[in-house]
């Protein structure tokens, strides 16, 4: 009986330390010689990275259709959209076509994304902050925000070591990046079809820009897994 | 002004002609929907209104979001009838289109309500390819694997877009499809379907974000006619019914003791005061029938509730019977019988049995006597087995029982032979019977025991165990012809001194003056004299004035039918019996009636 205990107490120890070792390691560990870092390989992160943005597409569409459901009556859909709100993001150049998107490089989609990622943190928070004024606001709204905005930051963090790794950049994981004197969600609160308006557009914009996200990641995967055949036919 | 009027009024009446006529503006026309098969292109479809009977026409203007450029539809034709085709280059990814519809004829134009197009959330794949359908033969039960290719149009190699499939079956006359998903794969098994049926598969798919395709055509597949090794349920049932075997065994073995009880029921033992199983078990019927007959007739539980002054009656032979039984228990045993009225128990304590029980272990401890130099009455292991505690002499306090009688002779020199076969007996007779004949040293027939009440040292005690007990006998008087003897007359007794080495009991009366003050010396003894020993080795007594011997104490209760015609008593048995019974009713010095003597006698019967 004691033999037998002692070889579970052994294999036990086995798994977890491999468990140890290969979990719980924080993702920009330094990768220089005297440094004991278990690394994660890079299609696994790659992978993770993009089920990341894969699940945030999810919930961002699903606060879409939240706020739509709640706050939009159906003819207002068009006239939002018709209006001259744009999403901020337009004014960053990201391609818009196919064509063009397999024409830039790995390097550019990264940073796109990476860009991408950044330039929606303030905007979650202050979408959080409005969607709490509002009084009928479904709690599921409001706590897939809150996800969503924290989900974003564990995003950004995945892709900055993937840049790290794949193209051999430090980069700064800072949202200061993105210029905050574009935003125009400072100081005063609309009114409420006003900010119904805005938040409506904030939340379809945001959904766009996190299905980019994730086309171009996937599009990277490819790229990484299969060189030959992922190239533009 | 003239020439304005003028046109006015020509419009009016081309109006009016024309709805006399029954032409109209086109009606608004609507946008039915958008969809991109690959993310890449798209094309939009269009309802036209009513033409008002007049050729219309029809032309999709688009504005992308944030420009203000309305283009229009670059492509008419390559979708069909009333639809626009966007090409690659026309179709921008992430923007909002706004597309109309104007219809327009002679008569007028009209637009439709706008719509806002997002192409990466229109896509809607062509279906899939190729689905085959094959039946596998393989060790196992035959299935059917379905396979399929990518529509041609995806582009899911370069991971532009990721597809998910979705396969259904069911036969001709199936109501229902059965839906099963292949996730990313574009095969797919089917597994469980009917032998000898034909079957009807489907297959589409679906982009991560999108609308699901249209179903393929139907693919049709044969299932071959096969005998299915339902290997699942065979083995279900052979789990079940092992189970259940244990589960049973189980319980049998918890519950042994129950169902035993349950299917064999113990047989309830004799519960009859005096009813001895062991003698029961050897076989000598009479002697079972014999312990029936007890002292204490009628039958009572507690001696002590029988704390009843008696009557000493010497006429009536019945009352005398009862009264003895009564006088009996409450006078011999001072301590009440621990044991109550089961059977087989009364054996030693009662004074009718002592000859009977406590005569059969005496056989077995013939052999102790030597060694103790002393005889050990009959200390019976059946006595003791029998009864247990009850019997012993040891046990009890002040418990008397009062002896058989036994007759011996007056002359002190008569010395009894017996003869060492029989085992029975516990009369002085019986064990002087065990013992080889000698001559007696002494003028005394003695059987020493030890342990004798200092009370109750006429009675003596049945030695049911191997304790050694003073027993003292009674010698009675045989004088039984005699009827009313009077009350003084007292009972004899003999003491058993010793038994010497070769097994001869030393008697000796207590009125002896040698003898130790034990008892007390208010009786005056009589002794029965030994007529002769039959030849059945019994004793035959012989009183002086009576007419004949008693012997019955001396009988082996086998034979004591023979005995009594041996006996060669000009009364019959009954008779003596009842004559001694009227003798034995004499108060004893400490106001027993002794009526033991009785009972030897009563199992002649």
């Amino acid at each position: 009986m004691n033999t037998v205990k002692v070889l579970q107490v052994c294999v036990c120890v086995l798994i977890l330390g491999q468990f140890l070792v290969s979990g719980a390691v924080p993702l920009d560990c330094k990768d220089d010689a005297g440094s004991r870092c278990a690394s994660i390989s890079q299609e696994k992160l790659l992978d993770r990275v993009i089920q990341h943005a894969e699940l945030i597409y999810r919930v961002s569409e699903e606060c879409c259709t939240l706020f739509e459901d709640m706050f939009v009556p159906y003819p207002l859909h068009v006239l939002i959209n018709q209006a001259g709100n744009t999403c901020h993001s337009k004014h960053i150049p990201i391609p818009t076509s196919k064509s063009e998107i397999q024409q830039i490089s790995d390097s550019w989609l990264l940073h796109s994304v990476l860009f991408l990622v950044q330039s929606w943190m303030e905007p979650l928070l202050y979408l959080q902050t409005t969607l709490d004024r509002y009084d009928d606001a479904p709690n599921a709204l409001l706590s897939k925000t809150k996800w969503v905005s924290d989900k974003l930051l564990s995003l950004e963090q995945g892709v900055v070591v993937l840049i790290r790794k794949m193209l051999d950049e430090g980069i700064m994981a800072s949202s200061t990046i993105f210029d905050h004197t574009q935003s125009p969600y400072d100081g005063q609160f609309p009114e409420v079809l006003e900010s119904v308006i805005r938040d409506y557009h904030l939340l379809t914009c945001f959904k766009k820009d996190t299905h980019k996200m994730e086309t171009f990641l996937k599009l990277l995967k490819c790229r990484q897994s299969n060189k030959l055949s992922c190239l533009p036919q | 002004m003239r020439i304005s009027a003028a046109v006015l009024i020509l419009t009016l009446i081309a109006d009016l002609i024309s709805q006399a006529a029954g032409v109209s503006p086109p009606g608004k026309p609507r946008l039915t929907s958008c969809r991109s098969p690959e993310k890449e292109t798209f094309t939009c479809w269009w309802e036209p209104g009513d033409d008002g009977g007049l050729p219309t026409t029809y032309a999709l203007y688009y504005r992308l979001e944030n420009t203000e450029t309305v283009k229009e539809c670059p492509d008419y034709k390559t979708a069909g009838e009333n639809s626009c085709f966007f090409d690659k280059n026309a179709t921008s990814l992430w923007v909002n289109y706004n597309i109309t519809v104007v219809a327009t004829n002679a008569l007028g134009r009209n637009i439709s309500e706008p719509v806002e197009v997002d192409v990466v959330y229109i896509v809607q794949p062509n279906t899939p390819e190729n689905v085959k359908a094959v039946v596998i033969h393989e060790d196992r039960d035959p299935f059917v694997k379905v396979s399929w290719d990518k529509p041609r149009t995806a582009d899911t190699r370069s991971g532009w877009i990721t597809l998910h499939y979705q396969l259904r079956v069911k036969q001709e006359e199936d109501k229902e499809w059965v839906e099963y998903d292949a996730e990313r794969q574009k095969n797919y098994n089917v597994f469980s379907l009917h032998s000898d049926r034909e079957y009807m598969v489907q297959v589409r798919c679906k982009p991560d974000h999108g609308f699901w395709s249209e179903w393929t055509q139907t693919t049709y597949v044969k299932m071959p006619n096969y005998i299915p090794r339902e290997r699942s349920l065979w083995i279900m049932i052979t789990i079940f019914s092992v189970f259940i075997v244990f589960i049973l065994t189980w319980m049998l073995k918890v519950k042994h003791n129950s169902v035993k009880l349950c299917l064999l029921p113990p047989v309830p033992g004799p519960k009859i005061k005096g009813f001895d199983k062991q003698l029961l078990k050897s076989g000598k019927s009479e002697e079972v029938f014999n312990s029936l007959v007890i002292p204490g007739f009628p039958p009572t539980t507690d001696y002590d509730d029988l704390l009843v002054e008696y009557l000493e009656v010497y006429d009536n032979e019945e009352q005398e019977l009862v009264l003895d039984g009564k006088d009996l228990s409450e006078d011999s045993m001072k301590s009440k019988s621990p044991s109550d009225s089961d059977s087989g128990r009364g054996s030693c304590d009662s004074r009718t049995l002592l000859l009977d029980k406590c005569m059969e272990g005496s056989g077995n401890d013939q052999h102790n006597y030597s060694q103790h130099g002393e005889t050990s009455w009959a200390s019976s292991s059946e006595c003791s087995e029998s009864q247990g505690s009850p019997g012993s002499p040891e046990s009890t306090d002040g418990r008397m029982k009062t002896w058989p009688v036994v007759f011996s002779s007056p002359q002190p020199h008569h010395h009894y032979q017996v003869g060492a076969t029989k085992p029975a007996y516990h009369s002085v007779p019986e064990i002087l019977k065990h013992s080889p004949s000698h001559a007696i040293p002494s003028n005394y027939h003695q059987l020493y025991l030890q342990d004798i009440p200092p009370q109750e040292g006429r009675f003596t005690k049945p030695p049911c165990r191997h304790s050694q007990s003073y027993n003292q006998f009674n010698m009675d008087n045989v004088d039984i012809s005699e009827a009313g003897v009077p009350p003084s007359r007292s009972l004899e007794y003999v003491e058993v001194q010793r038994v010497n080495p070769e097994n001869i009991l030393l008697l000796r009366p207590l009125s002896d003056p040698n003898r130790e003050p034990e008892g007390s010396d208010r009786i005056d003894e009589d002794y029965s004299k030994v007529k002769e020993v039959t030849s059945n080795n019994t004793l035959l007594l012989q009183r002086e004035t009576s007419h004949q011997v008693v012997n019955d104490y001396s009988q082996d209760f086998e034979s004591y039918a023979d005995q009594c015609t041996a006996q060669q008593t000009p009364h019959p048995c009954k008779p003596v019996m009842t004559q001694l019974h009227s003798q034995d009713m004499r108060v004893m010095g400490n106001g027993y009636v002794d009526t033991t003597v009785l009972m030897p006698l009563y199992k002649q019967f």
